[in-house]
């Protein structure tokens, strides 16, 4: 459905793309994870025509982007990061208008909006004016307007930002039904456990590349210590540390701000023991302890050191 | 198609703004009724300023001289300047060089010729001042000449029968003939054909559409970077509807607001202020046409040349603001100086606001045709620049 192959983009002599390559098979439901600022956006823009790019190549069905504007938009339904609606008019316009963008005619766009408003379950506010929703309406049509002309490929770049739990699932819920009914999504976020839930392939951005890409269990095999033990100590010595590194079943250990250890292990309870007798010996105080499974987020911390939300 | 889409969206969504209605049609109208009011005694009398009255007499006799010497006295504010020929006063009057011309033809005298009184649009006051010390020079010498006859025939005959002069006789007959040519209703001056004058609600409709129409130049470019600040402008991008369609729809909308509120406005002004728009409702639409056209390719220019809304909101207000002082909307022209009625010629509102008030006093087609022709090189300069723009920004 999608390949991206080695592609670039710098602004001025900013490179923000380094070489992104990636895959999305017809009917996958594909996610990219990444913080604020990975490139995430700017890929997404690429594929959708909306910036050129600077070498490599995009292909949507084997149309390469930036050549057949028409055909590769049309194949694609956008759901931007921000609500790009018209305010004044009402949810019914708002999907009409953005039907009749996409080619459909009078009457095909009144037929898709009823079935459209049906799916986002907003049939009754479909005469409100988009203004008068809450944040949680407003980006369930946000979703609408980019279904109207039954995309085969939908990308959503954040499109749970700022709502409530209840739009968020009907949002998700809603996403996992398209692509059960065989949509090819690609789904944008910062929210591992979204990404985690709605993804059967999963690739992660950083600094305008891919660090790595795969099924969850690929990318869980890739972690270096599949649990977390996270302690709180009163203070950091290194001989503490060095120990640590050297115990059976430890495979890493990351100390971060205001004395917390990040204990990345193989196997759970006889490790757990043994660190608390090892800060025992070493008059080390352990204020909490917290086991952690491993997730994607602890993946991102593991390659970037850093969180996905920072 | 796509473009049309466009258009009919952005109309709908000025139409269904009541901030937008309330500025840009009741506000016009509120205004004409305030000014046209307020300015009434203004347009048609009162005060009169420095006055220049340019005069051709191709041969001066007793009568003009004198009159010109009235009109030169100190006190009265008034320039006389004399032309050379008929053609040079011509030229003064279309060039505004004067603010009144008067034509006395051959050896000019009140009782057998009349004087042709050229009024200049928006110099009314002077005009009226002039006629009327015409007629009231006019009066009083043919008063003068008549009794003088009276008297000298009077005498004559006397004389010639070598009996006394009666002066009763004579003091009664001279009473009697001032008395007719002072109640006689006879105009000595007749004003020049093709030039009429327009009331001062005339002049304030005329100068509020113009004024209000260009309003819509900051508003088109104001909702462009309203769709560029939304995403919507990106995610009209994203479908597959190509820069040119996106810009010829923004043009469109632009156009199409600026044409409804501009109905709107002939309407009110028409039925409820009685404002006569003139003979012709062909050459408005006719001017407005191109009028409007000029202004949607202003808008474009708006947003070309800016990056935000509120950048818009300030370029588009004080440009406006300054097209509209400079262009007459506010105070008339003809009360300009020279140098700035020149500059108002850089402004498309002042073409059409010279238009409006030409077709409401019965101007012929062929004084329409450099109008347009200027606003519509206006309108294809703005777009050519703008879209040059617009698209280097949008791809």
């Amino acid at each position: 459905m999608l390949t991206v192959t080695d592609v670039k983009k710098s602004f001025q002599s900013n490179e923000v793309i380094k070489g992104v390559t990636l895959t999305v098979k017809k009917g996958e439901s594909f996610g990219l994870l990444g913080p604020n600022g990975a490139g995430k956006s700017t890929l997404i823009s690429m594929i959708c025509g909306l910036i050129p790019y600077e070498g490599g190549e995009i292909l949507i069905n084997g149309k390469l982007v930036g050549k057949h504007h028409k055909e590769t938009k049309q194949m694609i339904g956008v759901v931007p990061q921000d609500i790009a609606l018209y305010p004044t008019m009402s949810a019914l316009d708002n999907l009409l208008f953005w039907g009749k963008m996409y080619g459909l005619s009078g009457k095909a766009a009144k037929t898709r909006a009823k079935e459209v408003l049906e799916l986002v379950g907003l049939t009754g506010r479909a005469k409100e004016r988009i203004e008068t929703f809450s944040g949680g309406m407003k980006r369930r049509i946000n979703i609408g307007a980019a279904l109207m002309h039954e995309p085969q490929l939908l990308i959503m770049d954040e499109p749970t930002v700022g709502i409530d739990p209840q739009s968020r699932n009907h949002i998700l819920e809603t996403v996992k039904s398209l692509n059960e009914q065989g949509m090819t999504v690609i789904y944008t976020s910062h929210y591992m456990e979204e990404v985690e839930y709605l993804c059967r392939r999963i690739a992660i951005m950083d600094e305008g590349k891919l660090i790595a890409s795969g099924t969850k269990k690929d990318l869980a095999n890739r972690l270096a210590g599949g649990t977390v033990l996270k302690i709180a100590v009163d203070t950091v010595r290194p001989q503490f540390i060095e120990q640590l590194k050297a115990m059976d079943g430890v495979e890493k250990v990351i100390v971060l701000p205001e004395n917390e250890i990040d204990v990345h292990m193989e196997s759970k309870m006889e490790t757990v023991s043994d660190v608390i007798l090892l800060a025992s010996r070493s008059s080390v105080a352990i204020h909490n302890m917290q086991l952690q499974e491993a997730n994607l987020e602890t993946l991102f911390l593991q390659l970037t050191g850093r969180s996905l939300r920072e | 198609m796509k473009s049309l889409l466009i258009a009919v969206k952005d109309a709908k969504i000025h139409l269904t703004d009541r901030k937008a209605i309330l500025m840009m049609i009741l506000m016009p109208i509120l205004l004409t009724v305030i000014l046209g009011s307020a300015l009434k005694g203004v347009m048609g009398g009162g005060n009169m300023p420095e006055t220049i009255v340019g005069v051709y007499s191709p041969e001066s006799n007793v009568m003009t001289d004198s009159l010109l010497q009235t009109m030169g006295e100190e006190g009265l504010a008034i320039t006389v300047k004399r032309a050379e020929s008929g053609k040079q006063l011509t030229d003064w009057v279309e060039d505004r060089e004067v603010h009144v011309g008067v034509h006395f033809p051959d050896g000019w005298h009140p009782d057998t010729d009349r004087a042709v009184i050229t009024p200049i649009s928006g110099q009314e006051t002077a005009a009226t001042v002039i006629q009327q010390m015409i007629e009231t020079f006019a009066q009083t010498s043919l008063a003068i000449t008549t009794s003088t006859t009276a008297i000298m025939t009077e005498a004559s005959v006397l004389s010639a029968n070598g009996g006394s002069i009666d002066m009763d006789a004579i003091q009664h007959e001279l009473a009697s003939s001032i008395e007719t040519v002072m109640n006689e209703q006879r105009s000595y001056i007749s004003e020049s054909p093709e030039e009429e004058t327009v009331s001062s609600m005339q002049y304030y409709a005329a100068a509020m559409a113009a004024m209000f129409l260009l309003f819509n130049a900051m508003a088109g470019g104001k909702s462009f970077q309203q769709e560029r600040r939304s995403e919507t402008l990106s995610r009209l991008m994203m479908t597959p509807t190509s820069v040119r369609s996106i810009l010829v729809g923004k043009f469109i909308g632009a156009f199409l607001f600026a044409w409804i509120q501009f109905l709107i406005f002939i309407g009110a002004t028409h039925f409820l202020l009685k404002v006569d728009w003139g003979p012709s409702i062909m050459q408005i639409l006719f001017i407005t046409f191109f009028y409007i056209f000029s202004v949607a390719g202003l808008a474009m220019v708006v947003a070309a040349f800016t990056t935000n809304e509120k950048m818009a909101d300030i370029v588009g207000s004080m440009g406006v603001q300054l097209l509209a002082l400079l262009g007459g909307s506010m105070l008339p022209l003809a009360l300009f100086p020279e140098i700035m009625r020149k500059i108002a010629m850089a402004t498309p509102n002042s073409w059409a606001l010279t238009s409006y008030t030409s077709i409401m006093t019965g101007a012929p087609w062929s004084t329409l045709w450099l109008p347009a022709g200027v606003l519509l090189g206006i309108g294809v300069a703005s777009i050519f620049i703008s879209s040059l723009r617009l698209r280097r920004r949008m791809t």
